[in-house]
């Protein structure tokens, strides 16, 4: 049978690495007795797919994550099983059986919104804030210089943020953002608060905080979730 | 003030590398209520996580501790310089994983002592946990140290900074120690007094407390440590567990987060090995042979899946091709994984057909490499030493082995050997080379595309306290490089990988291999030069060594060797770990007349000492 989930990756969980996952799910799965599916060939390798990849110490509401299974269980047997044998720091929220093998998560997921905490150095007010979100936005394009394989690289993210909220928290910058995110291109958070910082001339302070709130798929008609497509 | 779990997870864990390294909350950890037990005791690793985490000691001692509802057992590792760092720009203690609290606040620390090499990382850990180092300085509020391990049985170059060691098998007496010193703070109002306490844990068999014993010395030479209290034992005696089937083994183990070096099921399948390799400390400390049934690995392997979810299962042990039932006990094992890939591995191959058989059927589920150790070149050397390998051995398990399909083979050896000559080398040389050609020739006539390669690791001598060898002679820092160099240029051929160690770190093992009391301050110097994780290549510095050599007016090549008398009294000869002196002597006599010992569980018995004097013997599970 084939699974989707949804997990929570708290406390210990954000400082697991793609690979560390990767072994940990296979795992749980083997702690809970639920017979994970293999490939064929010569280094069979669990049937697993990941939604969008997370980076080293963000917090996340909503990962996603496929499974085949050798067997049939019934779903909240599933969800029983799996409760026990997960670390701390990685929490089920949800399994939908999926009937069809559809695309894969990666090729579904096109967006991202994340709830970053800004620390700054000096006051702002509410008003400036709002302007200078207006201000940012506004603007055609903005272009960030990312290291890749093959050196540096110029790319624009403007047209990958869907939406940028704020408000101010004693000193901290509470952002919500949506952004593109999957094959199409991938726009860090990290990218939208230098597009801010840049704009406004803001001092920040270090230890910025990113928390994902979810992974979407978003379509001409509707933003959804990978459950409920 | 915040308290240190926000400040680490908020502030300290995401800067630095590797932050699970630090987080106590790993799958089937124990984090028990600090307040609702009489006893609380640290397992103090002073090696990184990955390396700590490998080790099947530290599981075993965690879980066995915390299954008893009456203590709690925490965990606290070397943590890596980057993570010093941050500790000590923010003045925060070095703190226990499960529940970060400053290691202080334990009643007794265990430090482990698994190589020479870590040693200053000790002093490392108690400086960052705000402990002082030595033991007369710590006054009753202050933790208990303990040590044990290995190199407990010549704990002598630590002897300051403990409070006491624990000799042997730790499963065997840590309940009656822990039983000890809570009875103990039961009857003193919830403290200690360390005065009374260490009286009571040295009439415990087993435990040796150092500031009871005095070496005497007369003309700079030692003659004996003599004990300073009328009622603790001249000698003592180790601790050493009977029947492997009824020890204690956890069903469920700690699972890491993240990769650590040995990232599987540690299944101990025996313990001990009588080989009697003449350098090799292990072969006699952990006489005799105790072999766990096949009955029971079978129930540990299936329980340890489920609690665990790993998909491998290593045989450990000194030499697990030795368990007498271990080619049925793999089939099965591997007929009844086989489908849930889960993989068997075993660590340690003999030199023989039978193992690689074994080896073989492993390579059903997971393709592993393939390592032997012939030690030495030839056949001579390997009959001093007593490694009961000829080169037909060699050349025919690795020819069967280039057949059933590896390409790549590694061997182990060891320069600097007694009685060692150029044609030894000459010899490690000759026999790397035939293990290529051979391989070569039978991937050709097999029509195979791969090349055959072959990795020789080359390891120097390193004369260790209660072998055979612990008299001999280590060779000198320039005759050890000299050796390396000479190999190194003998081996033209790109297909032979030719891997060496750092020779001054074979040195500085010698000198706390053999150490007395004195090098208490040697270690202090080198730690407040700054030494620390020595055993790491990128760290160890070997000039900082020698300059606390220097204003201690010591000199390292004379440390590391000690008198060739048999009547001298050794630095360790106050501690018993069952093997007789007087039976490593006469080993070593027979090794300057290449004359072999058997194995006494083939053969008969040689009569080492440790049966007849601490009262266990030999078990196999199949006769
Ligand atoms: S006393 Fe005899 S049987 Fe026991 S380990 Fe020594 S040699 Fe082997």
């Amino acid at each position: 049978m084939l699974v989707r989930i949804k997990y929570r990756k708290t406390s210990a969980g954000r400082f697991m690495s793609h690979l560390d996952l990767l072994r940990t799910i296979e795992r749980i799965f083997r702690r809970a007795g639920l017979p994970m599916a293999f490939s064929e060939g010569f280094n069979p390798h669990p049937k697993v797919s990941f939604g969008s990849a997370l980076a080293v110490g963000i917090t996340s509401d909503a990962e996603y994550l496929d499974v085949e299974l050798r067997e049939e269980f019934p779903l909240d047997q599933l969800r029983e099983r799996l409760d026990v044998a997960v670390p701390s720091g990685i929490e089920i929220m949800e399994i939908r059986q999926l009937q069809t093998r559809t695309r894969s998560l990666t090729a579904q997921i096109n967006m991202a919104r994340y709830r970053v905490y800004v620390p700054l150095a000096e006051k702002m007010e509410a008003s400036e804030l709002e302007q200078l979100i207006q201000k940012a936005m506004v603007q055609p394009t903005f272009i960030v210089t990312r290291d890749g394989k093959k050196g540096k690289r110029q790319v624009d993210i403007k047209n990958g943020i869907y939406k940028l909220e704020g408000r101010l928290d004693e000193d901290y910058i509470i952002l919500q953002i949506d952004v593109q995110t999957g094959s199409e291109g991938n726009i860090r958070p990290e990218e939208v608060v230098e597009m801010l910082r840049k704009t406004g001339d803001l001092y920040l302070r270090e230890g910025l905080q990113i928390h994902r709130l979810g992974l979407y798929v978003r379509e001409e008609a509707a933003i959804k979730t990978p459950l409920e497509i | 003030m915040k308290d240190l779990k926000s400040i680490l997870e908020n502030e300290i864990l995401s800067r630095v590398n590797k932050p699970l390294r630090y987080v106590g909350t790993e799958y089937n950890s124990v984090k028990k209520e600090w307040n609702k037990v009489k006893l609380r005791t640290l397992f103090a690793f002073p090696d990184l996580y990955e390396i700590g985490m490998s080790h099947l000691g530290l599981r075993i001692l965690y879980h066995l501790v915390n299954e008893q509802p009456q203590y709690l057992m925490e965990r606290v590792f070397s943590p890596w310089t980057d993570m010093e760092q941050a500790l000590r720009e923010r003045d925060i203690p070095l703190f226990s994983l499960e529940s970060y609290r400053p290691i202080a606040e334990f009643d007794c620390i265990g430090i482990t002592l698994q190589y020479e090499m870590s040693y200053t990382n000790i002093l490392n850990m108690l400086d960052l946990g705000k402990i002082p180092l030595k033991a007369n300085e710590r006054k009753n509020e202050y933790p208990l140290i303990m040590g044990g391990g290995p190199c407990a049985y010549n704990p002598e170059p630590l002897a300051d900074f403990f409070d006491f060691f624990v000799l042997g098998e730790g499963e065997e007496v840590i309940l009656e120690v822990f039983e000890t010193i809570s009875s103990h703070r039961e009857k003193h109002n919830g403290r200690q007094d360390k005065k009374i306490l260490l009286k009571e844990l040295a009439a415990i068999k087993g435990v040796y407390v150092p500031s009871f014993y005095k070496p005497i010395y007369v003309d700079g030479v030692l003659i004996e440590v003599q004990p300073t209290k009328p009622d603790v034992p001249r000698r003592v005696v180790k601790r050493v567990v009977q029947d492997l089937d009824k020890a204690y083994f956890p069903l469920k183990p700690l699972v890491p987060y993240t990769e650590v070096v040995h990232d599987r099921i540690m299944l101990e399948v025996l313990r001990g090995c009588t080989r009697g390799c003449r350098f090799c400390q292990a072969g006699m400390i952990y006489r005799p042979v105790r072999e766990r049934s096949s009955e029971v690995l079978e129930r540990q392997a299936k329980e340890l899946i489920k609690a665990t979810g790993y998909n491998e299962i290593s045989l450990t042990s000194l030499s697990t091709s030795d368990h007498s039932n271990i080619k049925p006990l793999l089939k099965s094992m591997l007929d009844k994984y086989e489908q849930d890939r889960i993989g068997i591995s075993l660590p340690s191959l003999r030199v023989d057909a039978f193992s690689l058989e074994l080896a073989k059927e492993v390579q059903r589920v997971r393709k592993t490499g393939l390592t032997f150790a012939p030690e030495a070149g030839t056949q001579r050397l390997r009959d001093v030493i007593n490694k009961g390998v000829t080169e037909e051995n060699l050349m025919e398990v690795t020819t069967a082995a280039f057949e059933a399909g590896w390409t790549q083979i590694k061997l182990y050896f060891m320069i600097g050997l007694p009685t060692e000559t150029f044609l030894d080398l000459d010899g490690i040389v000759d026999l790397a080379y035939k293990v290529l050609h051979n391989g070569m020739r039978i991937l050709r006539e097999g029509g195979r595309t791969r090349q055959a390669k072959i990795t020789i690791s080359v390891s120097s001598f390193v004369p260790k306290a209660n072998t055979p060898f612990q008299w001999e002679k280590q060779d000198t820092l320039e005759q050890l490089k000299e050796k390396q160099r000479y190999i190194k240029e003998k081996i033209k051929d790109r297909r032979i990988n030719y891997n060496y160690h750092e020779a001054e770190l074979s040195i500085l093992e010698a000198v706390f291999a053999r150490g007395d009391r004195r090098l208490n301050e040697l270690l202090l110097k080198a730690w407040e030069k700054g030494c620390k994780f020595d055993s790491w290549s990128e760290h160890f510095r070997y000039n900082l060594w020698l300059e606390a050599f220097q204003e201690l007016n010591m000199e390292p090549q004379e440390l590391a060797n000690i008198s060739e008398e048999f009547d001298r009294k050794l630095p360790w000869e106050h501690l018993n770990m069952g093997v007789t002196k007087a039976y490593l002597w006469q080993e070593r006599e027979k090794a300057y007349q290449t004359v072999a010992t058997e194995d006494c569980r083939y053969q008969s018995c040689t009569t080492c000492g440790i049966c007849q004097d601490l009262g266990v013997s030999m078990v196999l599970e199949r006769k």
